[in-house]
């Protein structure tokens, strides 16, 4: 399958699995979400956190998840430290401002949030293309956002120069709430997925 | 004219005469280089303590390790302005756990094998902030040496 097709290929499992996950978020919020921006490319891991430190000087609270299984993949989500107080709130059903720091409550939404839209996307590859695939419980770090994303691609920049990156940014419209989130694939996963994806 | 420049993972920027060098840091290590003479300053964003067989590779980063990382940054001011091994001190800051889950410390390892390089080649380290559970965001002023270094949630701190 050529490279071309492949990265289409990818990008359809990429888009269907944001979308399961960006509708389970519009539920749970009572807002609607819209997915901004679909990115599947590989990327060069000296270029990609130079962007981010130089575009994302703020700070954001993320959650990693591990999708343990046939096609492992690492998720990651995070959202503005300040955005992610309202989105405390609106899970909570309290009113707006009444998170005022990041505290057990926030961490424990993102956590819940993480979770959730982890497993959306599980769902989406064992439903439409039969993997397996559970999530690990999701790790909670408030943090600058070029830590965040560097720990984050750490283990696989560990072995690649370059890395495919899965990556959309969707938002709450209601609220004006931006959250970015990214799939990227683990040891064999980007292979298999194109052997596979080859077939259908 | 002064830059600023941004310096990504796996990767050293140099300058001189007042540049800043800035990056952000978790379990990685920033490694500043200073000549006082020269009025130069580098900056390495190291990742992994050792290439291994990632060196024979015609594709190896060398700033993503320690033990390749030092030498090509060394190498990169001399050509640049002319500085050697004996006109150079050294900052190193980072280095934290921030997934407090993962077993490997990752952050000491890139740390001591830093330290190695530098006695090889006779650096000394004037000032150095490592370790913790949060991550590191530094400004690397290349005349001066200074170097501003901000904890996540603590105030900036000179060295």
């Amino acid at each position: 399958m050529p490279d071309k097709e492949i990265d289409r290929a990818l990008k359809l499992v990429a888009n269907l699995a944001i979308d399961k996950a960006s509708q389970v978020l519009s539920k749970m919020v009572k807002a609607g979400a819209r997915i901004d921006v679909e990115n599947v490319a590989l990327v060069d891991i000296t270029e990609a956190t130079e962007k981010i430190m130089r575009t994302e000087e703020g700070e954001v609270v993320g959650a990693f998840v591990d999708l343990i299984g046939d096609m492992p993949f690492k998720f990651l989500f995070y959202v503005d430290a300040q955005d992610s107080l309202t989105l405390t709130d609106l899970i909570l059903r309290r009113e707006l401002g009444t998170s005022k720091k990041f505290d057990l409550y926030v961490t424990s939404s993102v956590q819940e949030l993480g979770n959730i839209l982890a497993s959306a996307v599980t769902n989406v590859f064992a439903t439409d293309f039969q993997i397996k695939m559970r999530p690990s419980p999701p790790r909670v770090v408030h943090d600058y956002t070029s830590t965040v994303f560097g720990e984050y691609i750490m283990e696989a920049a560990a072995d690649q120069n370059e890395i495919l990156m899965i990556e959309s940014q969707f938002k709450v419209v209601r609220m004006n709430i931006k959250c970015r989130m990214f799939l990227l694939p683990q040891g064999d996963a980007q292979k298999e997925l194109s052997t596979l994806l080859g077939k259908v | 004219m002064a830059v600023e420049v941004s310096v990504g993972m796996a990767d050293f920027k140099i300058g001189k005469d007042g540049d800043v060098l800035s990056t952000v840091l978790g379990s990685c290590i920033g490694l500043c280089l200073f000549s006082a003479r020269h009025k130069a300053g580098g900056l390495l964003h190291i990742m992994m303590p050792a290439a291994g067989e990632a060196a024979t590779r015609p594709d190896c980063k060398k700033a993503k390790y320690a033990d390749t990382g030092v030498p090509e940054m060394i190498r990169a001011m001399k050509v640049a302005y002319g500085v050697q091994p004996q006109d150079l001190i050294a900052k190193m800051f980072g280095g934290a756990k921030v997934l407090k889950e993962v077993e490997r410390n990752i952050g000491q390892e890139n740390a001591v094998a830093i330290q190695a390089m530098l006695r090889e080649y006779g650096i000394p380290i004037k000032a150095h902030k490592y370790g913790g559970e949060r991550g590191y965001r530094i400004k690397a002023v290349t005349d001066t040496a200074r170097v501003q270094c901000q904890v996540f949630g603590n105030p900036p701190e000179e060295f």
